[in-house]
């Protein structure tokens, strides 16, 4: 069976909705096969040594669920949840440290995600509602659309009755691991890493689903929280990288930000990837954009570094088909 | 006229690339008894034969590609760039691994698998140049013979 990781980014909510958010895991009809808390604390503390937590571990000992309390890097949700993404697992449940999952999500969100895999295009993420008391809107007539992203609610804001193929997703889901990169280039704040991780997966073709009777119940707060940072600045930056990658609409960004032989190897596949947009360092090989403009649209490059992800891959073919699988072509 | 590219990229701490072949002099000094040796490269590269041409441009590599008969060169972007123009060539191996790096069309020379590095995805700056992982000029010279044959 492929194996789920359960990861959960927490700041600021050690005593507030965190224990209430492992109790949530820990009940689940689906248990994840390993849970890993990413410490994101400014000043991090030991929780081995509160009762409360001291409970929670043992009972999740006890359910037998592998765990890990694990200290993050302060740079933000987006590198916590890239680390749990690149950690060899085939899904990843990305919970947030203040959204209450009911008991049946895991399962639910594992089920459709397998199941509509086996008749259909491989899914790539399924979510369920995710709700706010007092903010809970109606989203029947929602389409999840990226285009839509600006002129309705968020589907997942309400209650989901059927189940529908949406663009991008938001907050807590299950996915797909390994296949789409966070966006590292995001400030700490990480604002929009959720919906454009999502619509990366979606741009390289996976479905993503919305689906009912799955709820997670999300504890607002305005403190606390892995965004509690408030630098409007920030926000700024991260919304220019968002818009930036939608204007891209149906292209596919190409980023050569390697020598002269990579260059030459790569166009040899440059002719099955759909509607490409190059960015490059030698345009005598590939007419194409500046490699400083790659940087100024996208913040971060590493999810085109082939050397990077050759490593990460445990690489053994060619870089060719290195290229090919970085591309899905 | 046979084409060398004798160098790879140069590293940036200075030292000598683990790509670069060490046994040049003795491999150039062999094959110019019968054969024109156009070397290509960067200003700054040693100079191994009389007709040395730098800093020259993809069109001008390639037409002179055409006008060869056979390069031999080493894991540089030359041998990707003579494989887009389906010209095969020697190339001489020593760190980096042919079965990623390499094209089957091309004859790879490796003296032995052992004397890859083994990490391939990071800088080359850190290894070390070991001549002994390279095949000696006899072996090339043999696989130069065979296809004059």
């Amino acid at each position: 069976m492929d194996k789920v990781l359960c990861s959960v980014a927490t700041r600021g909510r050690y005593f507030t909705s965190l224990p209430l958010v492992l109790f949530a895991i820990l009940n689940q009809t689906k248990l994840p096969d390993k849970l890993i808390i990413f410490d994101d604390n400014d000043e991090i503390q030991d929780m081995r040594k509160e009762p409360l937590y001291q409970h929670i571990f043992s009972i999740l000992d006890f359910k037998k669920i592998d765990w890990e309390w694990a200290f993050a890097e302060k740079k933000g949700q987006h590198h916590i949840h890239q680390r749990a993404n690149s950690l060899g697992y085939k899904w990843v449940w990305r919970v947030d440290d203040d959204a209450i999952p009911e008991p049946n999500v895991l399962e639910q969100l594992y089920t459709y995600a397998t199941e509509v895999s086996k008749v259909g295009k491989p899914i790539g993420a399924v979510g369920g509602s995710i709700l706010t008391m007092g903010m809970v809107s109606t989203v029947d007539q929602c389409t999840g659309k990226i285009e839509d992203i600006d002129n309705e609610p968020n589907i997942q804001w309400g209650l989901i009755k059927e189940s529908k193929f949406v663009e991008h997703l938001h907050c807590s889901f299950l996915y797909r691991a390994g296949i789409h990169d966070y966006n590292l280039g995001l400030s700490r704040v990480a604002h929009r890493e959720e919906t454009l991780f999502s619509y990366g997966l979606f741009k390289k073709g996976y479905d993503l689903l919305v689906i009912p009777n799955c709820i997670t119940w999300h504890l607002k707060s305005p403190s606390g929280g892995i965004r509690s940072e408030t630098k409007e600045e920030m926000y700024h930056h991260d919304e220019k990288i968002y818009r930036n990658i939608l204007e891209l609409g149906d292209r596919t960004p190409i980023v050569l930000n390697c020598g002269l032989g990579d260059h030459i190897v790569f166009s040899s596949i440059l002719p099955d990837i759909p509607n490409p947009i190059i960015y490059g360092c030698y345009p005598e090989v590939l007419p194409c954009k500046s490699i400083a403009e790659a940087q100024e649209t996208f913040g971060d490059l590493d999810q085109w570094n082939i050397y990077k992800k050759m490593d990460e891959w445990g690489w053994k073919g060619s870089l060719e088909d290195a290229f090919r699988k970085l591309y899905q072509c | 006229m046979l084409i060398i590219a004798p160098y790879a990229q140069k590293l940036r701490n200075g030292k000598e690339n683990p790509k670069n072949y060490p046994y040049w002099k003795e491999l150039v000094q062999e094959i110019q008894k019968n054969e024109h040796i156009v070397q290509i490269g960067l200003e700054g590269e040693t100079q191994l034969v009389e007709d040395f041409r730098k800093g020259l441009s993809l069109l001008e590599l390639r037409e002179l590609l055409y006008e060869s008969w056979m390069w031999v060169g080493v894991d540089s972007f030359f041998q990707h760039f003579a494989w887009k123009y389906n010209k095969q060539g020697i190339v001489l191996w020593s760190v980096s691994d042919p079965l990623i790096y390499g094209h089957d069309k091309h004859i790879n020379l490796l003296k032995d698998r052992s004397y890859l590095a083994p990490n391939q995805f990071l800088w080359w700056e850190n290894t070390e140049h070991n001549p002994n992982a390279f095949v000696k000029p006899e072996e090339v010279l043999y696989h130069l013979d065979y296809k004059t044959k």
